[in-house]
Formats: C-alpha cells, sequence, structure tokens
C-alpha cells in the first residue's frame, strides 16, 4: 500500500478545493432557481468541473466529481432520498463523457461541444433511469421538454467556459503546470 | 478553431436528432381512445367506441365499467364509498377512475388530435 501511494502523483488540494467549493456554490445558486421537477437541473455545478478538465489529473478529476454530488445533495437535501441516484446517474455519466471528450477529441471539439455531449448523456441516463425506477413507459413523455432545456443550458454553459478558458489569466497560468 | 467547429456541429446535430427522436414517445399514445383497466396484476383493454358492459373481481368484491357512445364510468362496485361511482364519466384520454378499495384502475389513453380539442406538446 505504501509503495503504491508513494509512486501516485500527489494530490493539488488547491485545485480540488477551489472547485469544489465552486460546486457547491453554483448549486446553491441553481437550488434559487424555480423548476417544474427537481431533477431537471440547469447544470451550473458542471461549471467547475469543465474548468477541471483541463487542470485536473484523473484521479483528482473523480475527486471533484464526487464531491459535486456530495455537494449538490447536501444543498439540495437529497442525500439520502432516491434522487442522489438521479444525480450520480447524471453526473458520472456527463464527467466521464466530456473527459473523454476532451483527452481523446479536444482538436475536434471546443468547451461548447463538450458542454452539449455531457448534458445529453446526463440527460438521458437520468431518463432511464426515471424509466426503469420511477413512472415506467410514461417518463418519456417528459424527454422532449427535459434534452431541449438541457441542450440550451448546456449550450450558454459551454459558451461561457470557453469563454473562461481563453480569458482567464488565472486558468493559462495553472492549465499550463 | 475551424476543426473544433466540426466537432461541435456534429455534437449539435447528435443531440438534435436524439430530440427529436423522443418525440417519438408522444407518438405512442395517439389515435383512437382506449379504455386500459387494470386490475390487480392483471389489465385489460377496450375499444372506447363499443358499448360494453364489463365485471371485474377485486379483492373486496366486483367492479363493473360500462362503457357508452365514447364514455366511460364505474356501473357498481361492491366497495363502501362508492368514490369510484361518483367520479362519473370520462371520455377523453388521460382522464382515470380508480377504486382503490377494489383495487381497479380505468384510464383512458389514446390522444385527441389539436382540432378536437386535445392537448398539445407543452400542455401536459
Amino acid at each position: 500500500m505504501r509503495s503504491l501511494s508513494k509512486s501516485r502523483p500527489p494530490m493539488r488540494l488547491e485545485f480540488i478545493a477551489l472547485l469544489g467549493a465552486f460546486a457547491l456554490f453554483l448549486s446553491t445558486v441553481e437550488y434559487l432557481i424555480p423548476k417544474p421537477v427537481p431533477f431537471m437541473r440547469i447544470g451550473l455545478a458542471n461549471l467547475p468541473i469543465m474548468i477541471g478538465l483541463g487542470l485536473l489529473n484523473p484521479a483528482e478529476f473523480i475527486v471533484l466529481v464526487c464531491l459535486k454530488i456530495l455537494g449538490q445533495a447536501l444543498i439540495s437535501g437529497t442525500l439520502f432520498s432516491y434522487v442522489v441516484l438521479f444525480s450520480f446517474g447524471g453526473t458520472v455519466s456527463s464527467a466521464l463523457v466530456m473527459y473523454l471528450l476532451y483527452n481523446l477529441g479536444s482538436r475536434w471539439v471546443s468547451m461548447v461541444g463538450i458542454s452539449i455531449a455531457g448534458a445529453m448523456a446526463s440527460n438521458i441516463v437520468q431518463l432511464v433511469l426515471s424509466r426503469y425506477l420511477l413512472f415506467g413507459e410514461s417518463a418519456w413523455l417528459i424527454a422532449p421538454p427535459f434534452l431541449i432545456m438541457g441542450l440550451a443550458t448546456s449550450i450558454i454553459l459551454g459558451i461561457f467556459t470557453q469563454q473562461f478558458m481563453k480569458r482567464s489569466v488565472w486558468y493559462r497560468q495553472k492549465a499550463s503546470l | 478553431m475551424k476543426r473544433t467547429l466540426v466537432g461541435d456541429l456534429a455534437i449539435l446535430l447528435l443531440s438534435l436528432a436524439v430530440i427529436v427522436g423522443s418525440f417519438g414517445s408522444y407518438g405512442d399514445i395517439k389515435g383512437k381512445p382506449e379504455v386500459h383497466v387494470r386490475v390487480g396484476n392483471q389489465a385489460f383493454v377496450y375499444d372506447l367506441s363499443v358499448d360494453t358492459l364489463a365485471v371485474f373481481s377485486g379483492p373486496i368484491g366486483e367492479t363493473s365499467i360500462e362503457i357508452v357512445g365514447g364514455k366511460v364510468h364505474v356501473h357498481d362496485s361492491d366497495c363502501r364509498n362508492k368514490v369510484c361511482i361518483s367520479a362519473g364519466w370520462i371520455s377523453r384520454p388521460g382522464q382515470w377512475i380508480v377504486c382503490l378499495p377494489n383495487n381497479v384502475f380505468i384510464m383512458i389513453e389514446g390522444r385527441l388530435t389539436t382540432d378536437e380539442g386535445g392537448v398539445d406538446e407543452i400542455a401536459f
């Protein structure tokens, strides 16, 4: 065990803590915004995850994703309810898709594309979960508005992230480390 | 810069295709209204346009439903409060009557077209 932990690159807590706190804060902001169903989210808390794509190594990224799920569940008070399953499924799938796209296809897609792909992955997984866990076939009825909403918000978030990555001096310095 | 646009567009088009495809879920409930009756774990389907009198037996007795002239109601039921009978007639897709004590669930499925006064996409 000891030799294994020595060979691992050190966790840079400053990044994880900052982005994790960012996710927690944005979850709070998002919680203020009224929405028709509790799991229809704007996805503000995915912003730090997207920023983390360019800053963190895989282990740090996983920690950040866990922090985001935990923080969001704490803020919305759903930590010990079934809703956290949706949050978990959605976040993990979107983080996975975004991570793969960023690392394998960053020459072909910008943050906008990554954001859209992440949102679609998250929404589709949540729809499938609600199909099998809650509502049955009628879950598909909510699919069109749910997906359209996700597409719209993810494009806006993606443009924001793209601009942030391009213009932030802090980001440029840290990402080049 | 231009190259990332290609990937973005591909992802956008794929997403739009998924969204357009997802509207297909509304197709399943289109068409002729049917009366779906669920009794315990059994399910029955009746045509709303054919007059019928059907009797189902649930845990506390018998519940009979009647379809007359495109409308359906609970004709008689052995339950205590007769809430299902008081619910009266239903005729539009999405409407339902339930008899909880006798475990009978009646729902009309299918959809009226918009010019017949049915719901549109955003009103469900």
